[in-house]
């Protein structure tokens, strides 16, 4: 299984991104499986919030910072390696 | 601050006398008052004598380092300093961004109608961001390595408030072109405030967003340049400033809901085109132009760069007539970025 994250937006406008497969990190299957990106709810237009493009396996959804809670935080923020 | 206890020769004796660190200290005095002697002179042939002194009414909250808002309030309006820089800070700024709209365009606050002012700081741990939430605004502190403290620079506050300011006129789509003229209008004013803060002409002032946010060490000036976008910054940890000055070098892309910050260097480098062709302080000409265009009747909310450029072409032709000198340069800055009008 491989997890892609990039955050975009945010007042710099600096992309980061992180990427994780499960055959170097045990842990990712676990938040995976917490997570449906199914039920994440459209980004609202927040002037310079961030934005996260969450790719688990070719499925696809982009979550504003605000509507990032729960499992999917910590899927994000792990792939991202709490990145700055 | 506005006063000066120590009398200018007396600083300028020390500034050519044989101390090093009294030298340098008086040296930084004597340009500081002097910058304040400018902005004392410039301020009350800018503001006509108003018919109703605007009073701001802010309030400082405090997330103390958690993402939950608004926080605790720990300043509001006429409350003293509280010894927290980053507070006190947040406070300052945004009081220098109210009189700036009071004096130069006689807006009362936000709204036009004295709304009040909210933001909450140290937001998060190292949180790298300051937003708008369509109700107040939010600073993190910044990581240290990379970002030093959102609340740090004027234009920052400046560029937060005027994404409310656009909320409450023309309230333009924050994605694509129109997207990309709503954080152009932000770093316009934001850019303004500190000039007009600083009592700048067009040819002094720097034209950089965010000075002073990157850390000691991080390759670049700050994050954006309305003058040569794309030259910001380029260090191998944050990448190199990707935005364009140009539409030959327009950015198509579906992120960071479609290139807002990315392709508003062309309409930033649009403005600052006209504001150096006009001369003298921006805030009053070229300003004026978009600022007219911003809380005028002419912008739709999914405007594009056409669309908004036509725009403060109508608006430069009401101010200054269709043969005006004004008119001419913003006509010629928006052909200097390819935005046929």
């Amino acid at each position: 299984m491989k997890v892609t994250v990039t955050r975009s937006g945010g007042f710099a406008g600096i992309e980061r991104r992180g990427e994780s497969d499960s055959e170097r990190d045990p842990l990712l299957s676990r938040l995976v499986d917490r997570v449906d990106l199914g039920s994440v709810p459209p980004p609202g237009r927040i002037p310079d919030q961030f934005l996260y493009e969450i790719d688990i396996d070719g499925a696809h959804a982009v979550v504003g910072e605000a509507q990032l809670s729960g499992p999917l935080r910590e899927l994000v923020h792990h792939v991202l390696g709490r990145a700055h | 601050m506005r006063c000066t206890i120590v009398p200018p020769h007396m600083l300028e004796n020390v500034a050519r006398g044989d101390d090093p660190a009294l030298r340098d200290l008086a040296r930084r005095t004597l340009a500081l008052s002097s910058a304040q002697r400018t902005e004392r002179r410039v301020l009350p042939v800018e503001s006509p004598p108003p018919t109703e002194d605007f009073v701001p009414d802010r309030t400082i909250n405090d997330a103390q380092n958690r993402e939950t808002l608004p926080g605790e309030t720990v300043r509001a309006e006429g409350d003293p300093a509280t010894g927290d820089r980053t507070v006190d800070q947040a406070y300052e700024w945004l009081g220098v961004t109210f009189d700036f709209f009071e004096a130069a365009y006689r807006r009362n606050s936000i709204d036009g109608a004295g709304l009040k002012m909210i933001s909450t700081v140290h937001y998060g741990r190292d949180y790298d961001n300051a937003f708008w939430n369509g109700e107040q605004m939010v600073y993190g502190d910044g990581d240290g390595v990379l970002f030093t403290s959102f609340t740090g620079p004027l234009d920052v506050t400046g560029h937060e408030l005027v994404h409310g300011v656009t909320q409450y006129t023309a309230n333009l789509e924050y994605y694509g072109q129109s997207g990309a003229l709503n954080e152009s209008v932000s770093d316009v004013f934001g850019s303004l405030i500190k000039q007009w803060h600083l009592g700048q002409t067009a040819d002094q002032a720097d034209w950089l967003i965010g000075q002073g946010l990157l850390a000691e060490g991080v390759n670049g000036v700050a994050l954006r340049s309305m003058k040569e976008p794309g030259t910001a910054y380029d260090d191998p940890r944050l990448g190199k400033d990707p935005q364009p000055g140009h539409m030959d070098d327009y950015v198509d892309t579906y992120r960071d809901n479609g290139g807002v910050h990315i392709n508003s260097g062309i309409p930033n480098r649009a403005f600052h085109l006209a504001a150096t062709g006009i001369g003298g302080h921006s805030w009053e000409k070229a300003g004026r132009v978009w600022y007219d265009t911003l809380t005028g009747a002419d912008l739709t909310p999914t405007i594009d760069f056409q669309g908004f450029a036509r725009a403060t072409l109508g608006a430069a032709t009401r101010l200054y007539g269709s043969d005006g000198a004004e008119t001419a340069a913003v006509r010629n800055a928006w052909s200097g970025v390819g935005v046929r009008v």
